[in-house]
């Protein structure tokens, strides 16, 4: 009886939503209302693989745009290149109330070239078309279709695609041939739906009624608390190459074969090579030289073309025009460590990305490739796009996660090494004679290591002006004069820079009546204060670990004493140590803070004990010393 | 072809207004000999040069740049094309100038009208041993990308680069776009060697070459005659052959408060102003701004956009009622199409929709869309409107000669009794005489159709914006500031509160954003008035209470007065400037701020008054503290009363900003009883 009534419920309301125009805001639940800028109202992605090489995708979408946050969401676009074609373009425009404003004809979509600055060539193109519109909210619906003749990846499902989106209905459908396999991974929860039909399987998933998320500052992503699948072929067909990709051991091997024989250098460069190591006592130090050449003699330059986004320049091409890009410096370098009887492997790796997924093989999981000279207990690891890093040091967009080394059997994976705190270090030595009038004199100086290294890297090639800037920025003192900026790389095979600044600075004691107040943190202050965040949804990170460290020594003015020191602190938590102590002797002040960091990815929850970690960091660095005068 | 309306163009040079004769301090180039380089031979020597001073650490620096610059006549378009010679030489310092062996030439197409490259030609020489060994550019060195409908970039990477290569290229570009040749610049961000430009005009062809910047280069000019071939005919004309040479350039770099760096780096730039095709009947040249008007006036997408329609009348007729006072009909329109057009964030002074009503119907537009609507719908209700063209900061200075394509914005000039208003429609928080900040570029051509005249005013903005905070606090046990901070803000600084509140997805992002910058401060209530009546002062009214600003040492507690509107580096850094200071509007800062301190602490001394007060009071800051029974108040004022400040006032502006973070850090110390 009570479900009759349900029923009969049900349908009325039914009744009266089409009544309703389809896309009438006043329609969207509440809930999806909350912290949203953008509401997918609808959105259904169909994917049928026809065969190894070629499938079609089927697009369709509407969404609500709430808000001036919401407006980047407001465009409709699709890439495609020389192997996939877009055609059926079709988009409108809604008001509010879910009335048509205007259909869009072809001529509205603009069409580009996607090759970025820095990238020569590639053969990426896009197709969009920005809606605009004078009043919030209104609705943008559009759909298309996508031939491909040519298969790499099946596109994921992501239907929470940034903060602020909230979700009415998604779904996406993958159609495949029953001769044919796929994998996935999924989202806890979430269930595949799967009905057989003629010849082929279709698979769906789908959700609704998801909440949008408010922005969380250092997020790892919301991939916990929203649905996705991710897909991939096992076996596919590609710019005239057949790959089989079931596992890693697999992809790597189709990597291999497209790699071989790419490795043949021309006699006069074999020559150079081994008359370039022949001094060399072992294997480590041919690495460096032939490194070392490398990077003197080659430069960067994107090239992306077809297969040629997995397949490497020949090295007799890269030594013939001394260019390449990742792939083909990578693989010259392998060339000159064989012609100097050095076995290496490629790496293919994703940059800035998380590492690879163990047990999911597929070609989007990476961007970039480097280099790996495997060995017992010395394995190096070479990046072979930089000029400027030493010889085993990859940067830390590259360190400590999973990767594929390209080998004679196939795919292997291995890990890329992990900078701990105390390798990504800034230690500092500084020396200021205070003065009551005028002028106090400042010298610094500084090493930075690995990742922080990696940051100060462009100082070293800066022109004097721009470096005078930069430097005077960074020092945050008022009216500062740089007398003596110098930056270096001594020792050439460590990731070091060292740094030595001399500066005078008119307002280093500021005054107070009859007192002075010193600052006694002069340079590394952590200047923001974090906002706790009520009811954090997702976890968090530091962009990477470190240890500063800081030893100032002050001497004060001649007619002055110390009225007041602050107290030393000490804090230690899960998410790093810091202390700060302050100590006198005679006329100096000795200021010393040590502070480590660990990047970690840390629970939602832990969020606001790690807001208060950095405040009471915030408050100790901002802690003054009082002097005054000596009668 | 060209479109006939361009044959109406001038050729006077123009009438120069007061407005863009504000003089920078120009450096007259030194003459320079001529310099002859053949491609593919290197002198040694050239393998040691090294910048010097102020560019000593470029990263590359150009040895030789070579542009020819001539006409020919075209079968394929029974005319004039321009044929565009090019031949470049670096030297490579530093690996971070490898991006310069990356070349990329775009070519633009439309229709018919194309742009085509030829014998492209290009080697790297580097010194081995003391031999130059010279690497040419083979075939899979070059790509072609198609970028989109109109652009086809050809692109091409060098060989055998390394730090030390001398690299160089050559090319030719034919084109059939006469109306603007491609710029001449002397100078870039590296430093230049030499740089000359060879032009050979015929007198079929009459352009009008503008030098912009902070270079001047004479150019050294002959007449000769010349023979033109077309069909097995010849033509004989006379040619104006103009070489411009510049030597020993230093690199050119961005500063702060510019309009753009383009205004400073020495260049030379043609539009055409008028043609005669042999065998057509002689045209006059046009002379004067007058034409431009008149071809202005004539363009469906500008004067034509503003006939009469249908859809403007029932617009007026709909906001304009018969009780309306004549006196208020501009604003009316004006906040009509404020609310009902969206800027789609492009400057243009032509029309990319086909009418007002086209533009009413889409509801967003370009600026010329949005303020030419905004002009026909006060046409049409008889108000004394006409429209302003100008060239925005981040397009340039305009200079100054008759020259259409250096404009790229129009807003409206209304005239109400003797005051003249100006109107720029693009966002909803712009008042009356409120434009666009990027439309603060001193000057604009006035477009009198009615008078058939154009004539240059100055739009330098005089009012001043201002920003008073006033702030009555109270400090408690836990050393914590409660109380209230009211925000005053007028003209620009109110549109730029104004932008920013509308611009946040609500009230409490704003509030979270201003938490933010301010660390410490907690708003407990926020209220803002007038925000919806951009005519009057933004108000804001800020329930706030402030941790972690009065520190305690001992018996002692002591806080910076200004608390975060304190001004903590000094915007002019550098020592040195080539460029004036362009604030683009006057502009006065005031913070009061009055704190009751507790019972049981005592003041100690206060901080001494200041006032310091430059170029004769065009620049100053003062600051006062007071206290009267357990109240301290504290008054600091920073006043800019020019929009722009010449190179010589620069060293007098640090200074100033020197003072005020030296006096703003200042703290006032309690003492406990």
């Amino acid at each position: 009886m009570k479900s009759t009534i349900a029923i009969l419920l049900q349908m009325l309301l039914f009744l009266h939503a089409g009544a309703q125009e389809k896309y009438d805001v006043a329609s969207i639940p509440a809930n999806l209302l909350k912290n949203a800028a953008v509401v997918i109202r609808e959105e259904e992605t169909v994917y049928e693989v026809k065969n190894l090489g070629s499938a079609v995708m089927y697009c369709q979408a509407a969404l609500t745009i709430l808000n001036k946050n919401g407006e980047s969401a407001s465009n409709m676009h699709e890439f495609y290149n020389r192997l996939s074609s877009i055609s059926d373009l079709k988009a409108s425009l809604y008001d509010a109330s879910g009335k048509k404003i205007r259909d869009y004809k072809s001529a509205d979509f603009t069409d580009r070239s996607v090759a970025s600055e820095g990238t020569m060539f590639q053969d990426d193109r896009i197709k969009y078309l920005e809606f605009t519109s004078n009043q919030f909210p209104y609705t943008i619906a559009y759909s298309y279709r996508v031939d491909y003749k040519g298969i790499r990846t099946y596109p994921d499902w992501k239907p929470v695609k940034s903060w602020g989106t909230a979700v009415e209905n998604s779904a996406y459908v993958i159609r495949m041939p029953d001769d044919m396999t796929f994998k996935y991974l999924k989202s806890e929860g979430l269930s595949t739906d799967s009905v057989k039909a003629k010849n082929k399987t279709e698979y769906r998933w789908s959700c609704s009624n998801i909440s949008a998320l408010e922005y969380e500052p250092l997020s790892t992503g919301f991939s916990r608390n929203s649905p996705w699948v991710m897909l991939a072929p096992n076996k596919f067909e590609y710019d005239n190459s057949k790959a089989n990709i079931e596992n890693w051991v697999s992809l790597g091997a189709w990597m291999q074969e497209l790699s071989k024989g790419m490795q043949e250098l021309p006699e006069t460069v074999k020559t150079r090579i081994l008359s370039l190591v022949s001094g060399a006592r072992n294997d480590k130090e041919k690495i460096m030289l032939l490194y070392r050449y490398l990077q003197a003699n080659t430069r960067y330059v994107g090239i992306q073309l077809g297969i040629g986004g997995y397949k490497p320049a020949a090295a007799e091409k890269v030594s013939l025009v001394s260019y390449g890009d990742c792939k083909g410096l990578s693989n010259y370098m392998k060339a000159m460590l064989q012609a100097a009887g050095i076995h290496s492997d490629l790496v293919v790796i994703g940059n800035g990305m998380p590492s690879l997924n163990t047990r999911f093989a597929s070609v989007n999981q990476a961007n970039h490739m480097i280099l790996c000279v495997p060995s017992q207990n010395d394995t190096t690891w070479l990046e072979c796009t930089s000029p400027y890093v030493p010889p085993g040091y990859i940067g830390n967009g590259n360190s400590d996660r999973t990767v594929l080394l390209i080998t004679e059997n196939g795919g292997k994976l291995a890990r890329t090494p992990r900078y701990v705190p105390e390798m990504n270090y800034q230690k500092r030595q500084v020396k200021v004679a205070l003065a009551g009038e005028g002028n106090s004199s400042v010298s610094i100086d500084t090493r930075y290591g690995h990742a922080q290294f990696e940051e100060k890297l462009g100082m070293l090639t800066l022109g004097p002006a721009e470096k005078n800037k930069r430097v005077i920025q960074n020092l945050g003192i008022p009216g500062v004069q740089v007398s003596k900026i110098e930056y270096a790389q001594q020792d050439k095979d460590r990731p070091e820079i060292t740094e030595q600044i001399e500066l005078r600075a008119p307002q280093l004691l500021t005054r107070g009546g009859d007192r002075l107040f010193l600052v006694l943190n002069m340079l590394n202050r952590e200047e923001t204060a974090l906002v706790p965040v009520t009811d954090r949804k997702t976890p968090f990170r530091v962009s990477y670990s470190y240890l500063d460290e800081d030893e100032i020594t002050y001497t004060i003015p001649k007619d002055y004493k110390i009225e007041f020191l602050p107290e030393n602190v000490r804090i230690i938590s899960e998410f790093g140590e810091y202390t700060v102590g302050v100590t006198a002797k005679g006329d100096q002040l000795i200021y010393k803070r040590h502070m480590m960091v660990n990047s970690r990815e840390y629970p939602p929850e832990k969020y606001n004990d790690y807001v208060a970690f950095r405040k009471k960091i915030y408050q100790a660095d901002k802690q003054k010393g009082i002097l005054v005068r000596s009668e | 072809m060209l479109r006939i309306t361009l044959l109406f163009l001038a050729l006077l040079a123009g009438i120069r207004s007061n407005a863009i004769a504000r003089q920078n301090k120009e450096n007259k180039a030194e003459p320079v000999a001529e310099k002859i380089v053949k491609f593919g031979k290197v002198d040694p020597e050239e393998f040691n040069v090294r910048p010097a001073g102020p560019d000593s650490s470029a990263a590359a620096i150009v040895l030789f740049d070579k542009g020819t610059g001539r006409f020919e006549l075209s079968e394929r378009k029974m005319g004039f094309i321009y044929v565009f010679e090019r031949h470049l030489r670096y030297k490579i310092i530093d690996k971070t100038a490898y991006n310069l062996a990356n070349i990329e030439i775009p070519l633009f197409n439309i229709g018919d009208n194309q742009t085509s490259l030829h014998d492209f030609e290009a080697a790297t020489y580097n010194l081995e041993n003391g031999q130059i060994v010279p690497a040419k550019i083979g075939r899979s060195s070059k790509f072609t990308e198609h970028q989109d409908k109109n652009y086809t970039f050809k692109k091409f990477a060098l060989p055998n680069v390394k730090e030390g290569s001398i690299i160089e290229f050559k090319y030719e570009i034919r084109s059939d776009f006469l109306y603007t040749l491609m710029p001449w610049y002397f100078q870039r961000e590296i430093p230049t060697q030499y740089s000359e430009f060879d032009i050979s005009i015929p007198d079929f062809l009459r352009y009008n070459i503008s030098q912009n910047g902070l270079l001047k280069v004479n150019p050294y000019k002959e007449a000769v005659v010349q023979k033109f071939r077309i069909y097995g005919n010849e033509l004989q004309g006379r040619v104006i052959r103009s070489v411009f040479r510049a030597g020993n350039l230093p690199a050119m770099k961005q500063e702060k408060f510019i309009t753009t760096i383009n205004d400073y780096i020495g260049k030379v730039e043609f539009e055409l102003n008028g043609m005669a095709m042999p065998g057509t009947s002689f045209l006059d040249y046009v002379k004067t701004w007058p034409k431009i008007v008149n071809e202005l006036r004539q363009t469906n997408t500008f004067g034509g956009f503003l006939s009469p329609r249908g859809e403007i009348k029932e617009v007026v007729a709909k906001v304009v009622s018969k009780d309306s006072k004549p006196d208020t009909i501009p604003f009316l329109l004006f906040d009509y199409v404020k609310k009902n057009l969206k800027w789609n964030h492009m400057n243009a002074i032509y029309a990319s929709s086909k009418g007002p009503d086209d533009v009413l119907k889409k509801g967003t537009g370009n600026s010329a869309d949005i303020n030419l609507t905004l002009l026909a719908l006060l046409r049409e209700a008889k108000v004394d409107a006409v429209p302003i063209i100008l060239s925005t900061r981040s397009n340039g200075k305009h200079p100054g000669l008759p020259m259409i394509t250096k404009f790229n914005n129009v807003i409206i000039d209304v005239a109400i009794g003797e005051k003249h208003i100006f109107f720029d429609a693009t966002n909803k928080n712009h008042t009356p005489d409120i434009i666009d900040f990027d439309n603060l570029n001193h000057q604009g051509l006035r477009v009198d159709f009615a008078a058939n005249s154009g004539t240059w005013v100055n739009t330098d903005e005089f009012k001043t914006s201002k920003k008073v905070i006033s702030s009555v606090l109270t400090l408690d046990k836990d050393n914590k500031l409660n109380g209230t901070m009211q925000v005053l803000t007028t003209n620009y600084e109110a549109l730029a509160r104004r932008n920013r509140l509308t611009e946040a997805q609500d009230r409490n992002e704003y509030i979270k954003q201003f938490s933010k910058e301010n660390p410490g401060l907690n708003v407990t209530e926020y209220n803002v008035d007038n925000l919806d009546n951009p005519n009057e002062s933004l108000f804001e009214t800020i329930k706030v209470s402030i941790a972690d600003n009065v520190e305690s040492a001992g018996n002692l507690l002591f806080f910076s007065p200004t608390l975060f509107e304190r001004t903590r580096e000094n915007p002019f850094a550098v020592q040195d400037r080539k460029y004036p200071v362009d604030f683009g509007y006057p502009v006065e800062e005031v913070n009061r701020i009055t704190i009751e301190i507790p019972e049981g602490y005592t003041l100690d001394k206060l901080p001494e008054n200041e006032r310091i007060s430059l170029l004769q009071d065009a620049a100053s800051f003062s600051f006062q503290v007071s206290r009267e029974d357990n109240k301290i108040s504290m008054v600091s004022k920073i006043s800019f009363k020019k929009d722009i400040y010449d190179v010589q006032e620069y060293h007098d502006l640090r200074e100033l900003f020197n003072n005020i973070v030296r006096k703003q850090t200042e703290q006032i110390v309690l003492k406990k009883n």
